[in-house]
């Protein structure tokens, strides 16, 4: 519910050029469009989920240029000219990527909910960093919120995605 | 005599992956969010600010003035079209506190729906409620139960009273066992208020399909067929009319398993508009539009013998049941009274239990219900006594608990809804021994805390026995056919989110059929396609949808095997089952399969023998022949820094129950889940209001939830007790892990600080501030 002033009948649109999981896209947008919501209303790249609006849960997480970053805490406009990456382009076939797959093996996942936000994070650290130390990834992990798993899982799938032993 | 074969390997006890996970993993699942249909428009709910206050006017001109605002609809608008929004669990002498779906006139809690309006655009929506202008007269809040219990302030006048429900459980002779008591014990519990906090929000789209005029209600719930009821009776519209569908649900917890005014708006304005109409909730609205959990006081007085037997408990509860009847408002304080005793032959018990209205959001039912309020209760309890006693926690706990061999036991009590409780099976004394030595609870521990506070290192271990209703009825529904390639379809009643149920209903039904996984679909959540079913609550999918499940491929299997036979021309006692297929005793060449049976009964074939139903397909309603109940015991090791009042988990151990285990990766993921929210609400969450009644956590930065690295590894062992009231043994898992963890945490932060003389009867949140309260100021170090 928040306040804003009323809006005038017709906002002008900003032609927003972007790169969206290897596809060149482009759409005229509002300027308070968020990039949230432009991937999945004005894209229909549904994948990405949004569970607080505030930048605090991690779900909305896509690669800008590589880099994750909260979709819900950008406007659209922002991005004109990046490469973006969101959960529907994170495997270029279909098939599981190492991240993915870590998730199923280790039940990392109960609603699927938070999934592509952890899966996107995981990705851009490996991306940077294959050998991530404890640290690392805890600080990733702790980027994003799961109410279903504990993350006890979620912990299992990251260190096996990043070649770590398994605790036990 | 059948021949020998290699054992087929069977699904069920198997740590099968997760089925639906590829799916949801490469970004191709369904929330209602992602559902766009076209020409769909978006609702926006206009709010009170107020936590009580009488509106005197609502202006709606400035929004219905702006472009793209359709229509605002305040109550006068809709009263003679809808009902109020239905509680399921009210007890024949609850006084009436329903709500409705926007305010009659007074708010009675901040975030109650006031108004609602529909724009061309969800941001144009947004934008509109600012220019509905609402005047109130502020009225007295009622926020804390004192000022409930004061009555001062009545939320309904006409009612004479804030405490709109009373809960009787009477057992024994509790006045006789206090006189003969040698000790007797009395304390308070307070337990604040949490929620369920999905990941997911709420969220609704309603159509009218225009061929068949029906309604169509896409919502984020966990009972799909009871929001069809509700909304039928709500609307005066007849289910027929009526398709509700549960897409992906992103989590529910309890939060879910309500009918909501959001749920009747949208489809009321549907139908005027004849319009999709969408409304996705915001986190902001979430923290006070769906309901909250937990907060109820509790004061207990128990009867003890100086050999340590505890005789008698006489409880009295009040839960703060916010501003209006949820669909679910008595659950919470109908189990804590019920289920108070716990594992212990407490033989004389006497509960009263109170429902009590507060100018709060509405208060429901969370992961255990009222289960974890009365755990806390009765295991603080225990160590109070045993402390007093000076005996050993876990013997005193070993003294009092039921044996096996006093299984089954009739309690004397009720669950609302769920009826009474008659504990079935379990060793609950095993648990605690294991989880005991697991956590390193012996003789040794008050030296090695002793030898850790030298070093400066406050130390505690925490118990918690429970046992928890689960599995309840009153039945699930399950369709099971096959087509003529020998796919599988199974139909389930019960709609999941996030529990997994295509997995462990495909290990089900593959096991009674003996054919691959692979070749089964589970479809749920759309009560066009399963025409009748109940939900997911209560612990209850995997053991009572999952029997109707297997019994419905329990009927296919013996329609096909007539078929055979009649396709064979043998008797069908001339027949076994073995691997999908019907085989010809003696000869085992001579069989024919699933797929074959299928076809040998679809249209174009002759008529079957005797009046026999073309196509395989069984129905099964499995009834549930009483309340199941699981056991654990709950073992937290933790580390208090007494300079900075954090806590550190350091070992969390779970021996558990759950009857015969369908999938235990899938179990054990319930029991992480449920412990993580357990700890979660012990020393973090927190839903505070001011002395106005205005609800001070608004967003997940105000309410913290835990992340990876507040989490302690848990330890998990298992035992399997199965219970004589399911085909198969099974039990409940879901919720457990919420149920144990406050209680055996709080203990151990007692067990911690009780150098320091603290007596905690309070569940928290055991913030760093407020654990740094318990600490004296004279300690060198702090």
């Amino acid at each position: 519910m928040t306040q804003t002033t009323p809006r005038q009948p017709a906002p002008a649109l900003h032609v927003v050029q972007v790169t969206v999981n290897g596809e060149p896209r482009d759409a005229a947008v509002p300027a308070r469009t968020l990039l949230s919501d432009f991937l999945r209303d004005t894209l229909g790249l549904t994948g990405t989920h949004v569970g607080c609006g505030h930048g605090t849960c991690g779900a909305c997480t896509v690669l800008l240029d590589g880099v994750a970053v909260r979709s819900c805490l950008l406007f659209a406009v922002q991005t004109d000219g990046c490469s973006i990456t969101t959960i529907e382009g994170i495997s270029p076939d279909g098939t599981l990527t190492p991240v993915q797959q870590a998730f199923q093996d280790n039940h990392g996942m109960q609603c699927g909910f938070c999934t592509p936000g952890f899966v996107c994070s995981l990705t851009a650290l490996l991306a940077e960093d294959p050998a991530p130390t404890d640290q690392r990834l805890t600080e990733t992990l702790d980027g994003h919120l799961c109410r279903c798993t504990g993350y006890q899982n979620i912990v299992k799938a990251a260190r096996q995605a990043a070649g770590r032993e398994a605790l036990s | 005599m059948s021949t020998p074969t290699a054992a087929r390997p069977k699904y069920v006890g198997g740590a099968v992956k997760r089925r639906e996970d590829p799916r949801l993993l490469l970004g191709r699942g369904r929330y209602v969010a992602d559902i766009a249909l076209a020409g769909t428009v978006h609702m926006a709910v206009v709010r009170s600010p107020h936590a009580h206050a009488r509106i005197t006017g609502i202006d709606a001109s400035r929004a219905l003035a702006t472009p793209g605002v359709l229509t605002v609809l305040t109550w006068p608008d809709i009263s003679a079209e809808v009902g109020p929004i239905p509680c399921i669990d009210a007890y024949p002498d609850s006084l009436p506190a329903l709500q409705t779906a926007l305010a009659d006139g007074v708010v009675r809690y901040v975030g109650q729906p006031v108004a609602v309006l529909v724009a061309t655009t969800e941001y144009g929506a947004e934008d509109a409620l600012a220019l509905v202008d609402v005047t109130y007269e502020l009225l007295t809040p009622v926020v804390t139960m004192d000022d409930a219990l004061a009555g001062e302030t009545l939320l309904h006048p006409e009612l004479g009273t804030n405490v709109v429900t009373t809960i009787a459980q009477d057992v024994g002779d509790v006045d006789a066992a206090f006189a003969a008591a040698d000790r007797v014990y009395e304390e308070t519990f307070e337990i604040h208020r949490y929620a369920p906090m999905p990941m997911e929000t709420r969220g609704v789209v309603a159509e009218v399909d225009p061929i068949s005029e029906r309604l169509t209600l896409t919502t984020s719930t966990q009972f799909p067929h009871l929001v069809r009821g509700f909304l039928s009776g709500c609307l005066g519209i007849p289910e027929s009319r009526i398709r509700v569908v549960a897409p992906d649900v992103g989590g529910g917890f309890g939060a879910k398993c309500e009918f909501y005014c959001e749920e009747l708006l949208a489809p009321l304005l549907a139908l005027r508009l004849r319009r999709p109409v969408r409304w996705i909730e915001d986190r902001r609205e979430h923290l006070v539009a769906s309901t909250h959990a937990r907060e109820q006081r509790h004061t207990v007085r128990v009867a003890v013998l100086e050999d340590g037997t505890v005789t008698a408990v006489d409880a009295r509860s009040w839960t703060s049941s916010g501003a209006a009847y949820s669909t679910l408002t008595t659950t919470p304080a109908s189990i804590s009274s019920a289920m108070l005793r716990g594992p212990y032959r407490i033989p004389h018990y006497r509960a009263r239990a109170h429902c009590v209205l507060t100018n709060k959001t509405p208060l429901a039912v969370y992961r255990g219900a009222g289960h974890p309020q009365a755990v806390l209760v009765m295991e603080r309890m225990m160590d109070v006594i045993a402390a007093d006693l000076g005996r050993d926690r876990v013997a005193l706990r070993l003294q009092n608990s039921l044996t096996p061999a006093e299984l089954p036991s009739d309690r004397g009590t009720a669950i609302v809804l769920a009826g009474p409780v008659v504990y079935d099976t379990g060793d609950y004394g095993f648990c605690l021994t294991r989880a005991a030595e697991m956590i390193g609870l012996d003789e040794d521990w008050p030296a090695q805390q002793a030898a850790a506070r030298a070093e400066g290192r406050y130390l505690g271990i925490g118990l918690a026995n429970l046992v928890e209703e689960t599995s309840i009825g009153p039945y699930e529904s399950s369709v099971v056919r096959v087509d003529g390639s020998g796919a599988v379809t199974v139909l389930t009643g019960s709609s999941p989110h996030g529990q997994g149920h295509v997995t462990t209903f495909s290990q089900l039904v593959a096991d009674e059929l003996e054919i691959d996984i692979e070749r089964i679909t589970v479809l749920y959540g759309d009560t066009d396609v399963v025409t009748d079913g109940v939900g997911t609550f209560a612990s209850r999918s995997a053991a009572i949808g999952g029997a109707a499940a297997r019994k419905a491929a329990g009927v296919v299997k013996d329609k096909a095997m007539a078929v055979a036979a009649h396709v064979l021309e043998i008797d069908v006692a001339d027949l076994e089952w073995r691997d999908g297929a019907a085989h010809v005793r003696g000869l085992p060449a001579r069989s024919l399969s699933l797929g074959e049976l299928a076809q040998a009964s679809t249209a174009w074939n002759a008529p079957l023998p005797g009046g026999m139903s073309f196509n395989l397909e069984g129905t099964y309603q499995h009834q549930a022949a009483g309340i199941a109940f699981s056991n654990a015991t709950h073992a937290a090791k933790l580390a208090v820094d007494v300079q900075t009042g954090e806590v550190e988990i350091l070992d969390y151990v779970v021996v558990h129950d759950c009857g015969t285990v369908i999938n235990p990766t899938i179990v054990e993921g319930q029991v992480h889940g449920g412990v993580a929210q357990g700890i979660g609400g012990t020393f973090m969450e927190d839903l505070p209001y001011d002395a106005d009644g205005r609800p001070l956590a608004r967003t997940l930065q105000d309410y913290t939830t835990p992340t990876a690295s507040d989490m302690p590894w848990i330890r998990t062992d298992h035992m399997e007790s199965p219970t004589p009231l399911n085909p198969y043994g099974m039990k409940g898992a879901g919720e457990g892990g919420a149920t144990g963890a406050p209680g055996a945490l709080v203990n151990a932060l007692q067990d911690a600080l009780s150098v320091f003389g603290v007596h905690l009867t309070v569940d928290g949140p055991w913030t760093p501030d407020r654990v740094l309260d318990l600490v004296p100021e004279d300690l060198p170090w702090a």
